[in-house]
């Protein structure tokens, strides 16, 4: 209790999360191969916080934001939002759920309905979780729109994806995930597919963003410089296991764990 | 602006279609039935004598061959045989188009939801449309005409669309399935969109383009179906068919003496199907490099 009192509740927390994946080895045989994707998983992030997720390819990077936006579910462990655990929420829960943590997914191109129009997109948020009138969503997409950077929003609004650049993409990928003014955001290397110049516009702008409304973001990378520019926390992880845990800057400069240092080193082009 | 872009994209789609040889001549044919179909409405507003069922030329007694008075001659009672053709053409149209629509619609709901679902209900959906796709459709109306007496013709409408859903139901199927894992239908999982939402939002307008071209197949087999079922004599005996010609000149006797009279509903019935086919395979070139430029697209 007094623990409680002293630290303010985490907006989300992992408590030792385990997810396995097990798939049939063969049609004919019983067995099955498991993997790992993340193991006995430890994480808390703080309201307003940008907390950074950091390691190779097929770490559990991925796996642990599809885990916090409930796409899927943990085998192991249990996850909170805002102090409370998600067990197995369904219906109306669920869905209020859904509405405070939201995801912006890594590919641009694949992330948005090519037969849906820009404004389409934004608002199917807000009609899902049946927010104002048929006015006031679109004044709140058009909003939106400006905050995310694509001015004039009345240019965009009727645009189909395919008519869109990818930083222009990813931007509307943000204007959906922010539109509903949610506590939580994962987003899974959202600048992995774009030009390093975009990527740094996109960074100043999630930092907008969580300046403006006190949001805390997952932000997930193999990058550490762009965790470095972003985050203010980290942790690393290293097949499913979080290895080091941190404030960036320390966890840069001090690296504790073998892997942290490995990482660090191998790192190219590290200078921002 | 949307509007506009559907039209654009419409348009240039068009162009290609017309440009193609097959989808040139499947649309020529397809205008003169259509053609054929408008005046069956017409012709017996000329005089009653040319109504294709009721219709008697009071001064013949017998199938006589073309003349002045009946374009392709009249059959045996005196019924004039090409306004006959045209309200087949009308048949034609009515049976394929909705047999084909009502299929089309099946195949494509069943399809996404038995891929999208997944797990127990896709292997019942899927084992049901095996079982219904194995099944051959002209035995089984024939098996059910001859025990419950003849049908009328939206019952055999019916009966062919629900015989013809499972192919589609397949493609669609994969179709979803390999939609259900793209990132923009999770987005709209993770934005709290509900699951008739997401197949009736974001994946049917994906598949719709594949289902349209299907239907254009349906189309072609549910003519011959029909065709073949009323010339085996189980057809609806109130609506004169092209395939309900030919039973009529097979019965009357006059197969081989009145060519006059059986050629011409055999020639449309091959040429109407015809015309379907290539509007698929035209339409399947128009289709294929769009959904490549979207593949390109990533
Ligand atoms: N649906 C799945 N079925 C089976 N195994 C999976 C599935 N999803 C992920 N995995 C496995 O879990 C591990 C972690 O995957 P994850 O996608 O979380 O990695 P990641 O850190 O995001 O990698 P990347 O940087 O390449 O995106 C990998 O070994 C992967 O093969
Ligand atoms: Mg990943």
């Amino acid at each position: 209790m007094e623990d409680k009192e002293k630290r303010p509740i985490p907006v989300m927390e992992l408590k030792g999360v385990t997810k396995e994946y097990c798939l049939r080895d063969s049609f004919f045989s019983r067995g099955s191969t498991c993997v790992i994707a993340m193991n006995n998983v430890n994480l808390a992030i703080q309201k307003g916080e940008i907390f950074g997720l950091v390691g190779q390819s097929g770490s559990g990077k991925t796996t642990t934001g599809r885990l916090m936006v409930k796409l899927e579910n943990p085998s192991k462990g249990v996850i909170k939002l805002n102090g409370e655990p998600l067990s197995n929420i369904q219906g109306k829960a669920l869905k209020s759920y859904r509405s405070k943590v939201q995801m912006i997914f890594q590919d641009p191109y694949q992330s948005l309905n090519p037969h849906l129009s820009i404004s389409e997109t934004i608002l199917e948020p807000l009609i899902v979780n049946k927010i104002g009138d048929a006015h006031s969503r679109e004044q709140k997409v058009i909003n939106t729109l400006d905050i995310v950077g694509l001015a004039p929003a009345r240019e965009y609004y009727n645009r189909y994806p395919h008519q869109l650049s990818g930083g222009q993409r990813q931007r509307v990928a943000i204007a959906r995930a922010i539109v509903l003014d949610p506590e939580f955001i994962v987003a899974d290397e959202p600048t992995s597919m774009l030009d390093a110049t975009i990527a740094i516009q996109l960074f100043k702008l999630l930092k907008q963003i969580r300046k403006k409304y006190n949001m805390a973001f997952l932000f997930i990378t193999h990058n550490l410089a762009a965790a470095k520019y972003l985050c203010d926390r980290i942790a690393v992880i290293h097949n499913g296991v979080i290895v080091e845990t941190g404030s960036t800057n320390v966890v840069i400069r001090y690296p504790q764990h073998p892997y942290t240092k490995k990482l660090i080193e191998t790192h190219p082009g590290f200078n921002f | 602006m949307s509007q506009n872009q559907h039209i654009e994209r419409f348009q240039k789609g068009w162009k290609i279609f017309i440009k193609n040889p097959l989808g040139k001549t499947g649309v020529t044919l397809l205008l003169i039935f259509m053609l054929m179909a408008i005046a069956s409405f017409f012709i017996p507003l000329i005089d009653p004598m040319y109504d294709p069922m009721t219709g008697i030329d009071p001064l013949i007694k017998t199938s006589t061959g073309p003349s002045m008075q009946h374009f392709l001659g009249t059959d045996n009672v005196g019924r004039d045989l090409f306004a006959q053709l045209m309200e087949g053409a009308k048949i034609a149209f009515i049976v394929g188009l909705s047999s084909a629509f009502i299929s089309i619609v099946m195949g494509t709901v069943i399809g996404m939801i038995s891929g999208y679902a997944g797990g127990m209900t896709d292997i019942i959906l899927m084992r049901m449309a095996d079982i219904i796709m194995i099944m051959p459709s002209l035995v089984i109306l024939l098996i059910l005409a001859s025990l419950f007496g003849q049908f009328n013709i939206w019952i055999i409408v019916f009966i062919i669309a629900i015989m013809r859903w499972p192919a589609v139901s397949r493609i669609i199927r994969s179709q979803t399935l390999s939609l259900k894992s793209r990132p923009f239908i999770e987005a709209s999982r993770v934005a709290g969109a509900s699951n008739i939402r997401i197949i009736f939002r974001h994946i049917m307008p994906n598949v719709l383009p594949l289902a349209f071209l299907y239907m254009t197949f349906r189309v072609t087999s549910a003519i011959l179906v029909e065709a073949a079922l009323s010339f085996l004599g189980f057809g609806d005996p109130s609506q004169v068919s092209w395939g309900m010609m030919l039973q009529w000149v097979w019965k009357s006797g006059y197969m081989f003496q009145a060519p006059y009279w059986m050629i011409p509903p055999g020639l449309c019935i091959s040429l109407l199907t015809l015309s379907f086919y290539m509007l698929g395979r035209a339409m399947d070139e128009v289709l294929d490099p769009r959904l490549r430029k979207e593949e390109e697209e990533r």
